[in-house]
């Protein structure tokens, strides 16, 4: 029966080919889009892994004030000493203030706009960056505002500058500073990069551009992942009191990686389903591909189907034939959509420098719904020639 | 006309096909044509016998019917004793697979498919194995002189030899009826009486014919004849 499917579509090729083409197409870009989604989400978790997983960042504000909450300087509720006596608290290992600004970067005859970060040296342990070039400032720097910058990657290669510009001078909103260091690039986790700033000691920042003694955000790092927690309601304690605020009445608020992590893996999972879901339309219009074709065959071999009949051929065998016929093209349509698909993911992963996420489920689901495809679409242009009246069938002409 | 007198044993027992009061209106949208009006028939094994009438006479209704591809509106059919009316479709289809052998006018072999193909598919419908056919799809070809035609396709064989390759497809499952309809109505002379030729000789190894034609000289050489006109038996 699959030997007579086979020989019946090898001759009239051209149309096979052109029908299975839509199922390929249905079949490699549910692949490909699902393969893309679960690349993505595995790429930007492991660059939002990459931002510290003992990172605790403290913002000001309440977070259930939410959406009405006022411009950033009104409620700047977080000051330099909070982070001082953030530091000295027991599984605390490092504390970084930062007030950031935006500035207007010159380096010889490159310029750029970019955000202008005021920290102070535990910044890269914190925010887990590691030096590509130079150093990072020190805490004579902070201690003595002085005018010394590090540089993200993006901001260093927009500015045209590279190892052999460290010691260099640029300037930031006409103020002259001296590059010191350029981080190691982390790549992009959503629209801001954090590839993209000049970072400088807080006091400078202070002085130069940022009055007052408010802090944007205080990174946190953890000393213990597990003691994430703790940390927080460590710092909670600590804040309230120094703040004289009730629990009820924050007026700040503390995210965890963690907590991103798993807000990001949920909207990258339903990300997948969702490409997943458009491309699966175009494996039903594949399938309805599939349905005309058959339609169409049924017709035009209703002698032949008379004939057998006529020679013994019960409506079941009918059936069978043109359901294996479906059956092959939707299969056969399946496997080369799967090697398609799968190629067009793992290009796009290499290209995107993602990790290739091959992933067995996905497979057999996508042989799963060729051959449900085929059986859904094929059944009833098969049923219709299992049903032709044989005396009709033959006199057809 | 040869008058070959029957072995007495095949007039007692039961008559292979039956026929009593059968009927067959067609209903074409609001026209109901009656193609058969009360038809009394009966073929007994080992019989050759000539259906002969005009055009539109009735012949292939009957036909249809006595080959179980069509039912009677009203009236019974036995064949070999069983009463046709008490099968459903696929009951019907084996008759058709195991007792009767169809022979078209037009040949009907299936386009795009080998000779051996062709004579091997009934077989496919009694579900016997790929091998196993092909090999008994062989014997028949051979026999009737297609020995060296086997890989041939309907389209690549003339006229007179695509009717020998439909009478081989009709003996591969060895019928006990062979239903040939106008088998000779597209052939040349010599071609005609070729297929005449062999149907005679299956008739002389015991099986029964039942040759349906609009021309006298054709049924005149069956044993018996039966003159269907409008949709009746006139003798
Ligand atoms: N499927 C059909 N639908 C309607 N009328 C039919 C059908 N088949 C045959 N007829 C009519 O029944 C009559 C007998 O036809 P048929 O049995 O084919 O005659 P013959 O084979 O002797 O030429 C004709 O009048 C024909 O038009
Ligand atoms: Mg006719």
């Amino acid at each position: 029966m699959f030997r007579l499917a086979l020989s019946r579509l090898g001759t009239s090729r051209l149309r096979t080919a052109l029908t299975m083409l839509g199922v390929i197409i249905g079949v490699a870009s549910v692949v490909a889009l699902v393969g893309v989604g679960q690349g993505a989400t595995g790429g930007i978790t492991a660059r939002l892994q990459g931002l510290g997983t003992n990172l605790l960042t403290i913002s000001p504000g309440a977070a259930r004030t939410g959406f009405t909450r006022g411009a950033a300087g009104s409620s700047n509720t977080l000051t330099q000493e909070d982070a001082t006596a953030l530091a000295a608290l027991s599984g605390i290992a490092a504390v970084e203030p930062e007030v950031s600004s935006s500035g207007f970067v010159v380096a010889g005859s490159q310029n750029t706009t970019t955000t202008v970060l005021g920290t102070t040296p535990a910044y890269p342990e914190v925010r887990a960056f590691t030096i590509a070039d130079g150093t990072f400032f020190n805490q004579a720097s902070v201690d003595h505002s002085l005018r010394v910058v590090v540089l993200g990657a993006t901001t260093a290669t927009d500015l045209g500058l590279t190892s052999s510009a460290i010691g260099q001078t640029i300037t930031i909103g006409g103020v002259p500073f001296q590059l010191v260091g350029i981080l190691q690039a982390k790549g992009s986790t959503g629209p801001v990069s954090q590839d993209d700033q000049a970072i400088i000691p807080i006091t400078t920042a202070r002085a130069y551009f940022s009055g007052g003694d408010k802090v944007r955000t205080i990174g946190v790092s953890v000393a213990d992942a597990n003691q994430i927690e703790l940390a927080k309601a460590t710092i909670t304690t600590t804040l309230q009191a120094r703040h004289g605020v009730t629990a009820s009445a924050l007026d700040f608020s503390i995210a965890d990686q963690a907590q991103l992590l798993s807000t990001f893996s949920s909207v990258g999972a339903t990300l997948a389903l969702l490409l997943g879901g458009i491309a699966s339309i175009s494996l039903l219009v594949g399938g309805i591909g599939i349905m005309n074709i058959m339609l169409v065959s049924v017709r035009e071999r209703t002698r032949e189907i008379g004939i057998r009949k006529a020679i013994g051929a019960r409506g079941r065998d009918i059936l069978a034939q043109f359901l294996i016929e479906a059956l092959t093209i939707s299969l056969i349509g399946g496997i080369i959509g799967i090697a398609v698909g799968l190629t067009i993911s793992v290009l796009i992963s290499t290209v995107a420098g993602w990790a290739i996420v091959f992933s067995p489920v996905t497979i057999l689901l996508a042989v799963f719904f060729s051959l449900a495809v085929g059986v859904i679409f094929g059944v009833l242009p098969a049923r219709q020639a299992a049903r032709l009246d044989p005396i009709v069938a033959l006199r057809y002409e | 006309m040869t008058a070959v007198p029957l072995a007495p044993e095949l007039l007692v027992g039961t008559p292979l096909i039956e026929l009593r009061g059968v009927t067959r209106v067609y209903s074409t949208g609001r026209l109901e044509v009656p193609a058969l009006r009360g038809v009394d028939v009966d073929v007994w094994p080992g019989e050759f016998v000539a259906i002969i009438g005009h055009s539109g006479s009735g012949k292939t209704t009957l036909m249809n019917i006595i080959g179980c591809l069509d039912r009677p509106t009203d009236g019974t059919y036995r064949i070999a004793g069983e009463d046709v009316s008490s099968f459903d479709d696929d009951g019907l289809a084996r008759i058709r697979s195991r007792t009767i052998g169809f022979v078209f006018q037009n040949y009907n072999l299936l386009p795009r498919t080998s000779a051996l193909e062709n004579v091997a598919t009934p077989l496919l419908y009694q579900g016997v194995g790929r091998r196993e056919r092909l090999e008994r799809a062989k014997a028949p070809l051979e026999r009737l002189g297609l020995g060296d035609r086997l890989t041939h396709e309907p389209s690549e064989l003339s006229g007179g030899q695509q009717q020998r390759v439909a009478i081989a497809r009709a003996l591969v499952t060895e019928p006990a009826l062979i239903l040939a309809d106008e088998p000779t109505g597209n052939l040349d002379t010599a071609s005609g009486e070729e297929v005449m030729a062999i149907l005679h000789e299956l008739n002389d190894e015991g099986r029964t014919i039942v040759l349906i034609t609009h021309e006298a000289e054709v049924a005149a050489k069956a044993q018996r004849q039966i003159h269907v006109r409008d949709g009746m038996i006139v003798s």
